[in-house]
């Protein structure tokens, strides 16, 4: 997952190395992202998110469809 | 305090290394610092990365590549916070150091395309916000089909 300027600059990595642009995540997703996933790593309890969980994170967030889906064999 | 499982006092060892020295550790150094046999950790290693909690050198299962957020090998997305300097796996687990370690950070990372240095900023518990975007490549159902290139 790479970091870019703007949708101007992955469209052009895209068409560069010939990849399908898929989905843009804004900072504020990413952070909740990060928050989500890693909040607690460093705990006993830590563990990555159940295939439920994703769903339910992915969402909240506003990243919904079958790329999201944790579980899609997109 | 219930006694820990091995993999819990293994995992618990490779964060609380990395996070105080911002180098995640070999099964060696976890043996130490937990005082028990190598290869009891190199299986625990291996335990974990059925469980999608890390992953190690694919020629090497002694050693860790990453242990997300944190990476193993340095990467295009340092972060610095708590004094110390750590590398990231991506743009994502940049952010992730912040919110594993719960403090402020900074990483001096860049386009993706065309290198300009861009900086993500966490201040206060919060994100600086500006306007980047982070790029997807691989659906959720495949990340860890080759988490490496994810």
């Amino acid at each position: 997952m790479l970091l870019f300027r703007s949708e101007e600059t992955v469209d052009m990595w895209c068409a560069a190395y010939n990849i399908p642009r898929r989905p843009l995540v804004n900072l504020a997703q990413l952070w909740q992202l990060a928050v989500h996933w890693y909040g607690n790593r460093l705990t006993v309890e830590s563990r990555r998110p159940a295939l439920d969980e994703m769903v339910s994170i992915f969402s909240s967030l506003g990243l919904t469809g079958p790329f999201w889906d944790p579980k899609s064999d997109q | 305090m219930p006694e820990q499982d091995v993999d819990t006092r293994v995992k618990l060892a490779i964060y609380e290394i990395t996070a105080e020295t911002g180098r995640v550790p070999n099964s060696s150094a976890v043996s130490r610092k937990i005082d028990i046999n190598e290869s009891e950790v190199v299986a625990a290693f291996g335990r974990l990365h059925a469980k999608r909690l890390l992953l190690p050198e694919p020629d090497d299962p002694r050693r860790i590549r990453m242990a997300p957020p944190f990476s193993g090998i340095a990467t295009a997305f340092p972060v610095e916070a708590n004094g110390t300097n750590y590398f990231a796996n991506c743009v994502w687990d940049a952010y992730g150091i912040a919110a594993a370690l719960h403090c402020d950070a900074i990483s001096r990372a860049s386009d993706g395309h065309t290198g300009e240095p861009l900086t993500l900023e966490v201040k206060n518990g919060q994100p600086v916000l500006k306007p980047y975007v982070a790029h997807f490549a691989v659906p959720a159902a495949h990340w860890w089909d080759n988490l490496i290139f994810t």
